[in-house]
């Protein structure tokens, strides 16, 4: 074994987590090898031609929970980063001729403008909606240093669990009083029930409660679900709250962004190395094993992949103790969402609202009602894809003409509910079907859409876990369900990145404080583990 | 005109009367104001069918809290409860049936019908949540820590609840504080394979709640259930002669110790001046003029119906008027002719049949019967839990003849077609239908059939929605936050008016602790008052 095999830190995985831990980690002086497995860097925030001049932003599609410290301590923007806006969410629906009252609900960045169209449908719901995103503010203010602080554990009494406990205690005793009822419903609550408490029109509640379930096996019923509404409502960009954007070049060029920054800082970056396993010696870790057979040796071994996979995957088991192999086991995964690309030649045309307007820039939600999207969700509970499925569209070459050829559009579909686990026959069978099912839903509000198609790539949960790692197809590395969330996330006494496994971290998407493109828990990992360096 | 009372206490249901015994006890002489002209609330016999005694609302005690039957001494007043042993009857689809018993180990034995892996798991379960219990039960009995606020009595029982937390162990801890946001259908899952029996411990996280199996939160309502019953099959308390002799002996206690109950006597509104109860006025009119109002009626007609909405702060009305409290639970009532045969029993059974019946064989059979109620629909299919208390209680029917009382879910309050007085029956000829797939010979047995959906339950007695326990049991409208988070302790922002029914903590069944916490509470003030 050549010098030149050995390394400060490994990173296993070159997604954005991965990427953002090594860049931390070199920053800090060290000596740091990234190894992904794919031919190509930023596990699920990438960009792939996958059809000749069409470009997509494979998987994840929008940004905005990037953490802006990240982006500042990255100099991100140097490195090529660029977001540009995504306005507005366009929700059509299927009842009421065009034109009529109804037809569709389109809401927009510009205040005014939304509030006039949501008086459309109700002059309450418009008052209450200026309030409602007040409140919201406020509460992602309050959750916010949350995402930047790793979460203490009450299993150990500790100074700096006190220290944690106490200042989250202040924090909350500090907010007026009705921020603090949002605050403790957000976390307790269905996202339906607490938007009924200040809506009455059901596809204003329908859509936004979309946000509540997004990559959860849950439904906008299912208590628990407001907090993740909470949870997209803390994007951020360029300081303004509640903005989504796209990045130039695709969701990839975020990626390749945080890898250039990783290089710059002196991390080398080794794409197609697959890991075959983790070595662990004196339950230490010691290095990796590729599936090549080439060894490389580290005093760190970071992973960015997700538990169940690091450490039954990656591991022999009697490495580790019983009960934390338990745990591991229960972590629930349960992806419940797919993917479909779409080439276009031309731009879907809304029946409710024709042409090519500016509705076409923003994301298009397929929400129309409640009852909906909860029955979309009853479909995926008895291992069934979703009828009618909840649908959220992007058409990004409308604002970034660079990812399509001239005139031609890449459209980019996230459909829920798609459970990994069908009850009848498996997704390499019926993923056409899918497919199917999600155009023929879409082509009930754009029916020109089945004319305009020349490709399409259906992305099954299989396909998400096959092609990109994600265990079950979950997007998130693991349900964002209340049991596996700050100190319970990935599993109870093992939320500060740490494992069993002296020099073994945790720093992708299943920890604290989970998915997204947020770059938390890589960068929240590498401080952790700076901090037993110095130790 | 007459004398300024101390405190009037409106509703006699079980709360109230355990209110009253307290106040009692510490000397004072609280007029208990009840709207019917039986004591007892929801826990009441009456006579359905000529010969045919049930308890026609609840069914069975949660149990009550053990210091609660000490302190009013209900023995000498003539309670007597019966805990039938089989606890739980499950039958399965077309299989064998599953048998609980109040011992572990015979349990067992039924479930290696299933599963021998389960059947070892069991006894492990059941010591788990025995220590659960053993955290969380002296929680049920106190005052929630107001969260708003915390003022140094709070701080004590974070502490305290910390402190026996920790004392649990991390591994039991760390249980705890995943299993209340989970659903309890993975709950069940993590413990046991085989489906009777993860549907049987799943009943117990969606029973009385607008929640299913697969509803995040339903761990927490199997929790507190287990905190007063820690008993994994949970079998039912029966009261001899029925639920209605539980409400006579706390009434006798009550009267005992000092307090004074007029039945018949229907608050219309409680009076306020200054944001300050100063009384209620009945029906027809009669105002009686009292210190302090103690109400056992549910949140929402406390406040919003007898108080009224003009009273309060805009704000905290309307967080009233979101307090969620749609019943899902309906009520069917049968006189049998004779025992129904249940096939699943081989044709045998009469003491298997003593405890819970369970109808619910599968978690998706379970999540089914709730999604429909979703959509303002109930299943053809509903979720049961039935119990024969005529066979440990023969006083109940004729000889031979029997009393059958089934809960019913889901059966949502808000219908999306009419209204439940036009699908009364329907309902209950699905729950008939329902018994008969695993009990043929029963439709023929039945003499008489009383039917009680959520919209009678709100119209018989007087409960906003119908909703059983007083409001729903979801994460949000539990402990310091049962009914609004900063109002968890019995009091309410209109000075000298409390609340001490289902619709405060611990509020998940008849165990008297909400009662008993109120009347703790209400003293503390009192006493100030006098200093």
């Amino acid at each position: 074994m050549s010098s030149n095999s050995r390394y400060d830190a490994i990173v296993i995985g070159g997604g954005h987590n991965g990427l953002v831990h090594a860049a931390y980690l070199a920053r800090a002086g060290k000596k740091v090898l990234v190894l992904e497995r794919r031919h190509v860097l930023g596990g699920a925030a990438v960009t792939e031609e996958v059809f000749p001049g069409f470009k997509f932003s494979v998987c994840s599609y929008v940004v905005s929970l990037l953490r802006p410290e990240i982006i500042r301590d990255l100099d991100l923007p140097r490195h090529g980063l660029e977001i540009l806006p995504l306005d507005g969410t366009f929700t059509p629906t299927p009842e009421g001729p065009c034109g009529s009252k109804g037809g569709y609900l389109w809401r927009v960045n510009d205040h005014a403008k939304t509030r006039r169209e949501i008086a459309r449908h109700s002059p309450l719901d418009a008052e209450s909606y200026e309030e409602y995103g007040k409140a919201m503010a406020e509460q992602a203010k309050f959750v916010k240093p949350i995402l930047g602080m790793t979460p203490p554990d009450p299993g150990r009494l500790s100074l700096d669990a006190l220290r944690k406990v106490t200042f989250l205690g202040r924090r909350f005793r500090d907010l007026p009083e009705p921020d603090q009822y949002n605050q403790v419903q957000l976390m307790t609550m269905s996202a339906v029930d607490f938007l009924d408490q200040w809506f009455e029109t059901d596809v204003l509640k329908a859509t936004m409660s979309a946000s509540g379930i997004i990559g959860t096996f849950l439904g906008v019923r299912s208590p628990g679900t407001a907090y993740v509404l909470l949870h997209h409502y803390m994007g951020e960009i360029d300081g303004a709250f509640r903005s989504w954007g796209f990045s130039r070049g695709g969701t990839g060029a975020i990626s390749n962004a945080i890898a250039a920054a990783a290089r710059e800082a002196g991390a080398e970056i080794r794409t197609q190395s697959p890991i075959a396993r983790i070595i662990v010696k004196n339950r230490r870790a010691a290095g990796v094993a590729l599936e090549n057979g080439d060894e490389f040796e580290a005093r760190v071994v970071s992973s960015s992949v997700d538990p169940r996979r690091t450490f039954i995957g990656l591991m022999e088991p009697n490495h580790l103790p019983d009960d934390f192999v338990e745990q591991v086991r229960q972590y629930k995964f349960r992806g419940s969402s797919g993917k479909v690309n779409l080439a276009l030649d031309a731009l879907p045309d809304f029946t409710c609202l024709p042409g090519p307007g500016a509705h076409l820039r923003g994301a298009i939600s397929i929400s129309p009602s409640i009852d909906y999207m909860e029955r979309a969700y009853d479909d995926a509970k008895y291992g069934r894809f979703s009828r009618r499925p909840y649908i959220d569209c992007v058409i990004p070459s409308l604002t970034d003409p660079s990812v399509a050829p001239p005139g031609k559009h890449v459209m980019s579909c996230f459909v829920q509910y798609a459970p990994y686990h069908l009850k009848e026959g498996t997704w390499d069978e019926q993923r056409e079907t899918f497919g199917d099912t999600v155009i023929d839903t879409l082509a009930e509000y754009a029916p020109n859409l089945k004319n305009i198609i020349l490709n399409r790539q259906v992305l099954t949960p299989l396909d998400l876990e096959r092609e990109f790692g994600l265990t079950e197809g979950n997007i998130f590395q693991g349900e964002l369900s209340l049991e596996q969330l700050f100190f319970l996330r990935p599993v109870p006494g093992w939320a500060q990145y740490r494992t069993p496994i002296r020099g073994l971290y945790l720093c992708g998407s299943a920890a604290h404080p989970g998915g997204g493109i947020m770059g938390a828990p890589g960068r929240l990992a590498a401080l952790e583990a700076l901090k037993d360096w110095k130790g | 005109m007459p004398p300024t009372r101390d405190v009037i206490i409106i509703g006699a249901g079980h709360n109230a009367l355990v209110t009253a015994f307290y106040l009692g006890r510490a000397g004072l002489h609280p007029l208990v104001l009840e709207r019917r002209e039986v004591v007892g609330g929801a826990a009441v016999t009456e006579e359905f069918h000529p010969g045919f005694w049930s308890s026609i609302y609840a069914h069975a005690a949660a149990p009550l809290a053990a210091n609660i039957v000490r302190d009013m001494r209900l023995a000498s007043h003539g309670l007597e409860i019966i805990r039938p042993d089989p606890a739980l009857f499950a039958p399965s689809n077309d299989g064998p049936a599953l048998l609980l018993y109040r011992d572990v180990t015979r349990s067992a034995q039924s479930i290696s019908q299933f599963s021998q892996r389960d059947a070892e798991r069991y006894s492990e379960f059941a010591r788990v949540l025995a220590r659960l219990a053993g955290v969380l039960q002296p929680l049920m009995l106190k005052t929630p820590p107001t969260l708003r606020n915390p003022h140094a009595g709070d701080l004590w029982t974070l502490l305290g609840a910390g402190r026996a937390l920790r004392g649990l162990g991390s591994k039991d801890m760390f249980r705890l504080l995943r299993w209340g946001p989970m659903a309890v259908a993975d709950l069940a899952a993590e413990w046991f394979e085989s489906e009777p029996l993860r549907a049987v411990i799943a009943s117990r996280g969606i029973f009385g709640a607008a929640l299913g199996p697969w509803s995040a939160g339903s761990g927490a309502l199997l929790l507190l259930r287990a905190a007063f019953d820690p008993e994994p099959a949970s079998g039912v308390s029966f009261v001899r002669g029925g639920m209605g002799k539980l409400a006579a002996s706390m009434a006798q206690a009550a009267t005992q110790a000092g307090a004074e109950i007029r039945t018949s006597a229907e608050v219309a509104a409680i009076n306020t001046r200054n944001s300050t109860a100063t009384g209620v006025t009945l029906a027809w009119g009669e105002d009686i003029a009292a210190k302090a109002v103690i109400s056992c009626a549910d949140p929402r007609r406390t406040l919003l119906g007898l108080v009224g909405p003009a009273q309060l702060e805009p704000d905290f009305a309307a967080r009233v008027r979101n307090y969620r409290s749609n019943g899902v639970l309906a009520k069917v009532n049968l006189a049998l002719a004779g025992l129904p045969t249940f096939t699943a029993l081989g044709g045998q059974g009469g003491t298997a049949l003593a405890g819970r019946i369970h109808i619910g064989p599968e978690i998706d059979y379970l999540e089914r019967a709730f999604d429909a109620s979703k959509y303002g629909e109930f299943s053809a299919e509903p979720y049961l839990e039935a119990v024969i208390p005529s066979l440990s209680d023969p006083d109940l029917a004729p000889p031979g003849q029997h009393v059958m009382s089934i809960y019913a879910q889901f059966a949502p309050y808000k219908l999306r077609d009419p209204d439940w007085h036009q699908k009364r029956e329907s309902l209950g000829d699905a729950v008939v239908q329902t018994l008969a797939r695993h009990a043929p010979d029963l439709p023929g047995l039945i003499l008489h059939r009383q039917v009680i959906t959520p919209l009678d339950l709100e119209e018989q007695l007087g409960i906003t929605g119908g909703h059983i326990f007083h409001g729903e049991l979801a994460l949000d409208q539990l402990f310091s936050l049962r009914p609004l988070l900063g109002w968890a302790a019995y009091r309410t922002p209109i000075q000298g008016l409390y609340l001490c029914g289902c619709g405060t903590h611990p509020g998940v069944g008849l165990t008297g602790a909400s009662g008993a916490s109120a009347a703790r509470e209400f003293l503390k003030d009192w006493k100030k008052r006098k200093a």
